[in-house]
This record gives C-alpha cells, structure tokens and sequence, in this order.
C-alpha cells in the first residue's frame, strides 16, 4: 500500500513536485501520465528513499519512508526505464543475486520458477545477461519483484522502448503481480498502456497533479483528450 | 548479503577473460621467477658451501709459512644466502658475496652478482619480490578501479539500494572479492616457495614461521592497495577516472617517491666518494702507529714504552718477538681507523633510513620493502651486521697470527715459520643473523608504518560507507 499525503520537493527554488497526495491500496495499478520534468520520476525516487522530501509524508506499507527508509523497501521492488543487470551472468545468477540482497535465498528450482512466472522463456534461464533484448530485461525485473513477494511496485516508464508484443506481455505480468494484491505505481508516457492496466490514472503538470480517472470510467479517446488539454494548459499559461 | 555480492563478484572476475589474462600473465611471471630464483639459490648456496670448504683446506694446507706471511695470504668471509633470498633478494645483487680478510687492511665485500651482469643487467631481474612488489598491486588496480563505477555506469546501483542492500555489506562483499584472488595467488607463491625450500635441506634453516611473517607483510601491502582502489572507485564517476587515479597511486608509490626518497635522503646524507673514503683512512692510517715501519714516531714511543714496562734496555731482551707485537699494535691501532671510518659510513647509512622512515607515510611501497629485504635478510643492515662480523674475525685472525709469531719467536727473527698445525687452530669464520623478533624490533618504524596505512586506508573506506 503507498500513500503519498502533501509531498513537496523543492531544489533551491525550483519547485519540482507540490503537494501530491495519493492512495494506492493492494490490487490497484496507478499510472503517472505526464511529459519530460512534470515530477514522476522524483515521486518514485522520494518512495524509494533516494531524496528527501521539503515538507509531506510517504508511506509504504503504513511506514513513514523518510524515517524507515531501509525498513520500506523490504515491501517494495523497483524497475527503472532501463533496466541494467550484470550482463555476465546469467538470468538465473541475477535473479540469485538481486533476491538474495533483499534477503531471500531461493533454490534453483525456485529461481527458475519465478522467471517463469515472469515470462521468460526457459532457453534463457541459462543464458547471459549481455545477449538479452529490453523486454527479457524487463521480465527479470519482474522476477525479482515476484520473487521478493514485494507489496509495493514502483515502475518508472518501463515499456518505453519496448515493441507493442513485450510491451503487451509486460502489461499481463503487471496484472499478474495486481492479482497477488501488489500494489503499482507506475509512472508511463504510454497512454495506451496506462488505459489497458491502470486501474487508477492520473496526470500531471509541472509537479502537480492536475486530473484523476478512474480507469474503467474513461475510453482511450477521452485519456488522450484529457491528456492534451492539460498539456495545453502550459501553452495557456505561458 | 556480504556472500551474495562475494560470490556476484568473483563470477563477474572469473568470467571477465581480460582479468583471466591478467591473472594467467601474473602467475606465469610469479612461477617463472621463483623457479629461476630457486636455481639460483641452489647454486650460489652449491657455489658457497664449496668455496668455504676450500678456503679452508687452502688455508689449512699453505704450508710452512710466517705468521705474518699468512696474514697477508689471507682468507675468505663468505656471506651466506639466506632462504627468504628466494622471495627477495634485496641488496644482495649488489652488496657482494665474500670478503677477503687479510693484514693490515679492511676489505669491502667483492664479487657481487651486478658486477658480472652485463648492461642489460641495468632493465633489472624477474624476482619473486618485483612481482610481488609492483605487479600485483598493478593486478589489483586492474581488477578493482571500476568495482563500483560499473554499478554507476550500468545503473545497478539504483537497483540494489532499492532492494535495500546495506553499503558497508556491499562494500565488504566487494572487497573481500577483490581480496580472496589475491591472497590465492600470493599464498600460492609463498607455499611454492615454502615447498622448494623444504626441499633443500642442505643449506641454511629454513623456517616456514619467517616465510609467513613475510607473506603476512605482503598480504598488508596488498589491503592497503586494495583500500585505496575500492576508496578511489567508490568516489569517482566514471570508470575512467577511477582507472587514471588508480594508476596514478600506483606510480606514485611504488615508482615516483621510491626514487624521489633515495634522491632526497643521498642528498641530505650524502656518503662521501670512494676516493674521499680511502684518503681519510690513509690520513689517519699515517698519524697512527704503522706495525710495518720501525722507525715510525709511533713505533719508537711504543718501544720505549714496552722496554720500560719489561725493564729492558733492548728489544732482544723481551720475553717476545717485539716486531709481532708492534705489528699486532699496528692492527689494533689500524682497526681503530676502519671503525672510526666506517661507523660514519654507518651513520649516514641510518641517517638515510630515517628519511626513508619518515617519507614511508607517503607510500606503503617503503616499509613493505624495508620490512620484505630485513625478513628475507637481504637488506644492507644483514650486510653491515656480516661486513662488521667479518670485520670483527679479521681482527681476531691477526691477534691469532701475531700473537703466535710474538710467542714463539724472538726480535728480528723474521725466519720463524710454523705449519699446519697452527693453521688448523684458527676458528672458522661463523656469522650467525639476527633473529627474527630482532629483525622485526629493529623494524617497528616500517611494521608502525605499515599499521598507519592500514588503519588510515580503512578509516577512509570506512567513512566513504557513510557518504556513499
């Protein structure tokens, strides 16, 4: 569960992120719609503890992640636009690694379970980091997610990059992990993506989050009206 | 967490074929060298033991001579080669083998393996102790000045501290990776030449207890290297920079201030040349009693003096050969003279030590190289410690010789000759080294040195894991 109650970030005088509040309960998938700079990324850094806030709390889990920073991400996983693994070992040996530094030690059986459950296919278990494209990338990550039973999964533009058949299968895995009542928050400029797995959407703008829908209640059509109209309200601004 | 990133690492290092390289290159050079340097020392240990025996059956079987004549003939002080020469051999190259131990005059050791060599000699020997010295820590910037810039690089790191991996766990997985290689190789070394010298039991003591001391030296040398590498890679950007600032440390200490330390402590304490060293002996040679030249000032007060003690008003009336005791006095008087001369020698010889001491904080290169040449018994305080010995036996051979020239002889009889059985009374030449808690007392500035790096280096990791 992620609750982010009037979060500010500011550096110097630029205020990068202003007031954001947001619940995200178990079984539900948040997508950040937003351009270049409007405080996604620095809402996901300030979950993960790797900035701290000017003023306002996060949550993971009902702890406070300024004060638990390390305790916090015991429930959360993490995968970036681009996500790097050590490209000389295996798929197997990554998984091993990133799971056993978030304190599990799986058997082998284990591990190759988990990737499975991710999507890799098993010609790869084995296979080099170095040789695999981003959306096998992508699937390890989930793996790691999968086997690190996170409660909370924060997701920064994972399917840029990706062609529409990965970028597909990743939206299967994230309704795999919704499922299992992980709780998503996923920052995206992929507005299709975001209307197939969000369950809750919202769009922001220079730090603050200007609208919220509710998934099921809004078509693609009018996502992306929504999403230009704010957008456009910059170009009004200015 | 420590054991996950140790095992991570060492598969990322086993599988990296650049670092294979590396290791495959360092530990051919290590065996190449400790089995040429095993070879050498099977036979210039074959070469000393015979050359002792010899020198002393020539000795023994001179013939019928005069004492003094036998004074002048001489003998042999040969410097033994000890075990550890194997793993270092120090200033042994250079300080020379023998000295030859005759009246009147003290020696310097001779016949130094340099002086055989020809120019090349000048581009230096494949040792044990240059791998050791310079390649390793060499090996150890190549395999850690990007431990950490690649997780930057790659992006991992975001991914590990969002798994919540603890800094000082991934610091200590990491170093004990960087560390385990090493010990291996330095270890395989060390028993390897543990093993060729268990094997020859004919010369020296061999004792594994010094071999460890000297491993245990190294493998210091090698964490404050291996400190200085992951500090520098965890404070730089990119692998890059890392790699330049590590090599940068490396030249730095084990090259630059090496140099820069001789030049500065032979210039504050200069030796003086050759020639200057041999005109103050012959200067002060000459104010003094000279046991060859009756007529000399020195010569007549001593007479008069003797004459006086006995109450005699002619030398012929001496219970004693007074031209052996005036000889055996012009010893005393001309050992006096080396002392004085060498003791300066001497002085400035520590005099450098302390600037080398003092420049150690600079680089751990020095007190590793002291502490490695005093252990092995190769450095040039084992040769002073010989050359004083030597000094000291010479002294002992000329009282023997005129002693028994004086005794059994009378004043001006220069035809007395005596023979073998003489000769064989004289004691062997014996020179026993320092042992090794004196080696080490000796060298707590280096072992204190060595600590400070040590502790310094850790200190500096250790608050870098609170920045990180």
């Amino acid at each position: 569960m992620i609750i982010i109650d009037q979060l500010t970030k500011k550096y110097g005088e630029a205020l990068v992120l202003n007031q954001l509040s947001l619940n995200i309960k178990p079984h539900e998938i948040y997508c950040l719609l937003g351009a270049n700079g409007a405080g996604k990324t620095t809402t996901i850094n300030l979950l993960l503890g790797f900035i701290k806030p000017t003023s306002g709390s996060a949550f993971i889990n009902g702890l406070n992640v300024s004060e638990n920073s390390r305790k916090t991400k015991r429930f959360l996983a993490y995968i970036p636009e681009n996500l790097m693994l050590y490209p000389t070992l295996t798929a197997v040996e990554n998984l091993d690694y990133f799971s056993g530094i978030g304190g599990k030690n799986l058997s082998k059986v284990q591990l190759e379970d988990f990737l499975n459950q991710a999507g890799l296919q098993k010609g790869a278990f084995h296979q080099r980091i170095s040789t695999f494209s981003k959306g096998m990338r992508q699937k390890v990550g989930i793996a790691i997610a999968l086997a690190k039973d996170a409660k909370t999964l924060l997701l920064d533009e994972p399917t840029s990059g990706l062609d529409p058949k990965a970028s597909n299968e990743f939206g299967q895995l994230l309704h795999l992990l919704r499922d299992k009542g992980v709780a998503i928050l996923m920052a995206t400029h992929d507005l299709f993506r975001a209307k197939e797995v969000a369950t809750q959407i919202g769009i922001m703008k220079q730090g603050v989050l200007r609208q919220q829908f509710n998934a099921q209640n809004i078509s693609l059509p009018e996502l992306e009206a929504a999403y230009l109209e704010t957008m456009d309200f910059k170009e009004l601004e200015v | 967490m420590i054991r996950n990133t140790f095992r991570k690492e060492v598969k990322e290092i086993i599988r990296d074929g650049r670092i294979k390289i590396a290791f495959g290159i360092v530990f051919l050079l290590l065996a190449i060298a400790t089995w040429i340097s095993g070879k050498q020392y099977r036979s210039v240990n074959e070469q000393h033991a015979e050359a002792k025996a010899a020198e002393r059956l020539i000795w023994d079987n001179q013939g019928e001579k005069n004492p003094h004549s036998a004074a002048h003939y001489g003998t042999y002080a040969f410097k033994p080669k000890y075990p550890l020469s194997l793993i270092d051999q120090g200033v042994d190259k250079y300080a020379g083998s023998s000295i030859f131990l005759e009246a009147h005059k003290r020696n310097e050791a001779q016949f130094s393996k340099a002086a055989d060599q020809t120019g090349l000699a000048r581009f230096g020997d494949l040792t044990p102790d240059f791998v050791l010295l310079f390649i390793i820590p060499l090996l150890i910037v190549l395999l850690g000045y990007n431990a950490f810039t690649k997780e930057r690089e790659m992006g991992t790191l975001l991914l590990l501290k969002s798994q919540g991996i603890t800094i000082w766990k991934l610091i200590f997985g990491k170093w004990l990776a960087l560390f385990t290689p090493i010990f291996i190789v330095t270890l395989a070394t060390f028993v390897g030449a543990g093993a060729i010298l268990s094997n020859l039991n004919d010369f020296g003591v061999f004792k594994w207890e010094h071999l460890g001391v000297l491993c245990l030296v190294y493998l210091c040398y090698y964490i404050i290297f291996i400190n200085l590498v992951l500090l520098i890679s965890s404070r730089a950007k990119k692998s890059g920079v890392a790699l330049v600032l590590s090599l940068s440390i490396w030249i730095v200490a084990c090259l630059a201030i090496p140099k820069a330390a001789s030049n500065i402590a032979e210039g504050k304490h200069p030796y003086p040349t050759r020639q200057e060293f041999a005109a103050n002996i012959l200067m002060d040679k000459k104010e003094g009693l000279d046991g060859h030249d009756p007529w000399n000032k020195q010569a007549k007060l001593l007479e008069q003096d003797v004459m006086n003690e006995y109450g005699v008003d002619s030398l012929h009336q001496l219970p004693f050969n007074f031209d052996a005791y005036r000889m055996q006095k012009g010893e005393e008087h001309n050992a006096e003279v080396y002392f004085k001369h060498y003791n300066y020698l001497k002085i400035q010889f520590e005099s450098q030590s302390k600037v080398y001491r003092s420049l150690a904080t600079l680089s751990p290169f020095l007190p590793t190289r002291f502490l490695s040449m005093a252990v092995a018994k190769t450095d040039y305080s084992t040769h002073w410690d010989f050359a004083d010995t030597a000094e000291k036996y010479r002294i002992e051979v000329q009282a023997f010789l005129n002693n028994d020239f004086a005794e059994n002889s009378t004043y001006g009889d220069w035809s007395y000759k005596t023979g073998e059985t003489t000769w064989k009374q004289l004691p062997t030449f014996q020179y026993a080294p320092l042992k090794l808690n004196e080696i080490l007392w000796r060298n707590s500035s280096n072992i204190a040195s060595i600590a400070f790096w040590l502790l310094a280096s850790f200190g500096f990791l250790f608050i870098t894991i609170k920045k990180f």
